[in-house]
């Protein structure tokens, strides 16, 4: 099928490549379907809304800035990037991981009411 | 809104299967005992907001051209662990 994205324009892709979200996301519960894009050697992988195919969010692999965080069996962890020209201000949220399996094209979002997980964790250092 | 008025260690209870019990009240705080199928989600409301306002922001930026990532080094967390 193809979608009319903001960040890659048209996209083409195979149906069987679209996650169900059941729940949706916190805030945007009606979208329940997306595709996960990652282009080449780039940092950010893209959660793209089929159903507002100009909705998409970036993500950033939570394994990569915390080995111990909580897992959860076949999913991978993902946390939302709130973008910034400044790279220094960019941010994860690691409070509400966003858990995908890639294997069942199933995923969910999660709240974590630890301390130690902020919305607005900076993703990097200088 | 629905407004009900509870003494301690009274209940509510909510499409059968959700309770909520007072289990103590003080001053400023009251303390919510809740019993409910492990499917439902039960959230401090404040979190929940934030969470539903964070996602907003990284909507709206992410409209923006991603910056040009200069080589900087990711933030580990709980590094003091592994340097």
């Amino acid at each position: 099928m193809k979608i009319i994205t903001h960040q890659f324009g048209e996209l083409e892709f195979q149906e069987d490549l679209i996650l169900d979200f059941p729940s949706g996301l916190f805030g945007f519960e009606q979208l329940k379907k997306f595709v996960l894009i990652k282009i080449g050697e780039e940092l950010f992988y893209w959660l793209n809304s089929i159903e507002q195919p100009e909705i998409a969010f970036p993500l950033f692999g939570i394994g990569v800035i915390d080995d111990t965080y909580p897992v959860e069996v076949e999913n991978e962890a993902f946390g939302i990037v709130t973008l910034n020209p400044d790279p220094l201000q960019i941010t994860v949220n690691l409070k509400a991981p966003v858990y995908i399996n890639q294997n069942r094209k199933l995923g969910y979002q999660k709240i974590i009411d630890k301390e130690n997980y902020p919305v607005h964790y900076n993703l990097f250092v200088a | 809104m629905l407004i009900l008025t509870r003494k301690l260690d009274e209940e509510i209870i909510i499409d059968s299967d959700i309770r909520i019990k007072i289990v103590s009240i003080s001053e400023n705080t009251v303390k919510l005992g809740i019993s409910a199928p492990p499917a439902v989600e039960i959230l401090r409301g404040e979190i929940y907001d934030k969470v539903v306002e964070s996602t907003k922001e990284a909507f709206a930026q992410s409209k923006n051209t991603a910056p040009a990532l200069p080589k900087l080094k990711i933030n580990k967390l709980n590094n003091k662990n592994h340097d």
